[in-house]
């Protein structure tokens, strides 16, 4: 079945065609929602959600767009509308954070699976913010819409993340390297 | 030392090139909740279900209503005519009379005698015996012609003054009516009115009563005869005319009796498709498939619009299924399962494969997944459907003896009820699944004949031989699948 026919078939909520776009694309769409969820847990409960809003809105995808990117992005609004709920307790005064610090590692041999658990440990609004800036490639202007929250605030929690990111990483390789 | 990265890039690298498969538990839920969405949009065509038979029981109920309506407005209608009959009667005998009749009153005795004393002083002593006695008569007539008049009062107190008045003024020519023609002629068929209308009748009477006491004056006897005339249809008409009613009345009774018609009904019922496709799969399009007999069964409803026509609808419970078969049972994952069939949130599905595909594919193809089950016997893929039937049919009945033919027409709406998809051989049975392709309310066009055997004025065997072809029992337009089904229908009819 090609991906044309399979998203028709989708459209008429085909239990089989849902089946086969579910066997396609939950790795990848999985994959996002372990990248903004704070544990294993809550992610595939995430995916689940996404790819429930999937089938039941996919007859508002017209075509325009890769399917996939669609998808993408239904899965990110889908765990970003349970997080962004939650209001991070902000310790730090935003403006003391400066935006151009550089923020460098020893990357190497640093397992994948740690670099997600400390994303994932990140609180909720940090983990947001860097998820979409860093990895997905949001603005602080898209951000700071999407998250309901202004530019200065995206920028220093961006800049939050980074900081703890990286103490956890130079713990991690202290810890190796001891 | 190491090198140095940016912390950024670190993630952008390690978490884009993320691979992860979520646990089955995760598709599992999924399903689940797909599963649950379906039973909550069931809910919506139970409500439609109920509608739907509460808008035909309103349909039922209006039409049936106003039929009704017209009929038992049908007698009070004929009553009143019967009761505006007698009001005509004395108008128009009032008219042909004119003075006569509302004259009684006061001048009745004063004319009676003067009458009597005139027959008296000029005609025969038979005669006046003749005369005498009807003058008594005229009396006890003008009596009674009075209460008709103070009955119609209303109506006639117009031409009663002016009545009284032409009286007074004419009263010279009241005598007028005498004419030797009269009595012969008016006396015939007034006697015949007597049965009827004895209050027109004692008119009529006083009519030629008064042409035997009145031969002086000859004038004016033209135009009385001609008032008498137009009297004399008038009276006649309406006699005819009450009969006429009566007899309506005794035919309209006797059918208005027995308008309802209940009939409790059980058929055979065989299903097929017109098309050549499957409703299961388009695999199986070029399978050799074959309709089974089942049953439908429920009550019936009708109501006799008049002698030959009758609406009726009703409440089947049908049951359809056909086979498919030339095919090979097999077992795999639910991506292999059949289209038409919704297998809820199972891993591993019982599927069915048609032996040509079989053959002729490459196992590339996704059949090397399978698991072929080795059955004996010919296995078969049936798809059962139960349907709860609301019909609205118009019947005529061509030839109504005691054999009686008919003709009937009409729609059913199908609300689906339980349906599933199951495969069966000698030694292996498992269902599917239900169809996920059936709609939940679709609609047939009815025809068919009725044959009927009256065993009483109340029961009536009826066998009815129907085809009934179904417009939208698929969701999915693409399944090329045109079922139809064909009934015969026998019941045993109650009238009432």
């Amino acid at each position: 079945m090609t991906l044309e026919e399979l998203i028709i078939q989708c459209k008429k909520q085909d239990a089989k065609a849902q089946g086969e776009l579910y066997q396609r694309y939950n790795q990848i769409l999985f994959a996002i929602c372990l990248r903004y969820s704070p544990n294993y847990a809550e992610a595939e409960d995430n995916l689940q959600d996404a790819f429930l809003t999937i089938f039941k809105k996919v007859s508002q995808y017209k075509g325009k767009g890769s399917f996939e990117g669609w998808m993408k992005r239904v899965t990110v609004n889908t765990v970003l509308q349970k997080y962004r709920k939650q209001r991070t307790f902000d310790i730090v005064d935003e403006a003391q954070i400066v935006d151009d610090e550089q923020f460098e590692v020893e990357s190497e041999d640093i397992p994948l699976d740690f670099l997600l658990k400390i994303v994932q440990e990140l609180p909720d609004r940090y983990r947001l913010v860097f998820s979409m800036y860093v990895l997905d490639g949001y603005q602080h202007k898209e951000i700071a819409e999407i998250l309901n929250i202004s530019d200065g605030t995206s920028k220093s929690n961006l800049a939050r993340a980074r900081i703890i990111l990286k103490n956890k990483i130079e713990a991690y390789n202290d810890k190796r390297n001891s | 030392m190491k090198q140095k990265k940016d912390i950024d890039q670190v993630f952008e690298d390690g978490l884009n090139n993320l691979e992860a498969s979520p646990s089955p538990r995760v598709w599992n839920n999924i399903q689940n909740e797909l599963n649950k969405e379906k039973p909550s949009r069931k809910v919506i065509p139970l409500w439609v279900r109920l509608g739907g038979v509460a808008a035909l029981l309103a349909l039922l109920f209006t039409i049936g209503n106003s039929v009704f309506d017209t009929s038992t407005f049908d007698s009070p209608a004929i009553t009143n005519e019967i009761e505006n009959n007698p009001q005509d009667k004395t108008r128009g005998i009032q008219k042909s009379n004119e003075i006569l009749v509302v004259s009684s009153e006061k001048n009745v005795e004063n004319l009676n005698s003067d009458a009597f004393d005139t027959n008296y002083k000029q005609d025969s002593p038979l005669q006046n015996d003749k005369a005498s006695s009807t003058g008594n008569n005229a009396i006890v007539s003008t009596e009674r012609s009075v209460k008709i008049n103070s009955a119609t009062e209303q109506v006639n107190s117009e031409s009663n003054t002016k009545t009284t008045e032409s009286y007074n003024d004419n009263n010279k020519h009241q005598s007028v009516v005498a004419t030797t023609k009269t009595p012969s002629k008016d006396f015939s068929p007034s006697s015949k009115v007597v049965e009827n209308s004895p209050e027109g009748v004692d008119n009529v009477e006083k009519t030629t009563d008064k042409a035997l006491f009145d031969n002086k004056v000859e004038n004016a006897i033209v135009k009385q005869e001609e008032s008498n005339e137009d009297a004399k249809p008038s009276l006649l008409d309406a006699i005819a005319q009450q009969e006429s009613i009566k007899e309506k009345n005794n035919i309209d009774n006797e059918s208005v009796e027995k308008r309802w018609e209940v009939t409790p009904n059980l058929a055979p019922v065989y299903y097929s498709s017109m098309g050549g496709g499957s409703s299961i799969d388009p695999e199986f399009a070029d399978s050799p498939q074959s309709g089974d007999i089942n049953m439908s069964y429920g009550v019936q409803v009708s109501y006799y619009l008049n002698d030959r026509l009758s609406l009726r609808t009703g409440l089947n419970n049908v049951d359809l299924s056909y086979s498919t078969s030339d095919i090979v049972i097999a077992t795999g994952p639910s991506t292999m399962g059949l289209r038409g069939v919704d297998y809820g949130s199972s891993q591993v599905v019982v599927t069915a494969i048609s032996r040509e595909t079989l053959n002729s594919t490459a196992p590339t193809n996704g059949v090397g997944e399978l698991n072929l089950k080795t059955t004996s016997g010919d296995a078969r893929l049936i798809q059962n459907i139960n349907y709860y039937e609301v019909p609205l049919e118009l019947q005529y009945a061509v030839l109504d003896s005691r054999f009686g033919l008919s003709l009937i027409g009409g729609v059913s709406t199908l609300f689906l009820g339980n349906n599933e998809v199951s495969v069966k051989s000698n030694n292996f049975n498992s269902v599917l699944g239900a169809a996920n392709n059936l709609s939940s309310v679709s609609f047939s066009t009815n025809v068919g004949l009725g044959l009927n055997y009256k065993l009483s004025k109340r029961f009536v065997f009826n066998v009815e031989p129907m085809f009934k072809y179904q417009l939208n029992p698929y969701t999915d337009s693409s399944v090329d699948f045109k079922p139809y089904y064909l009934g015969v229908y026998s019941g045993l009819s109650f009238k009432f």
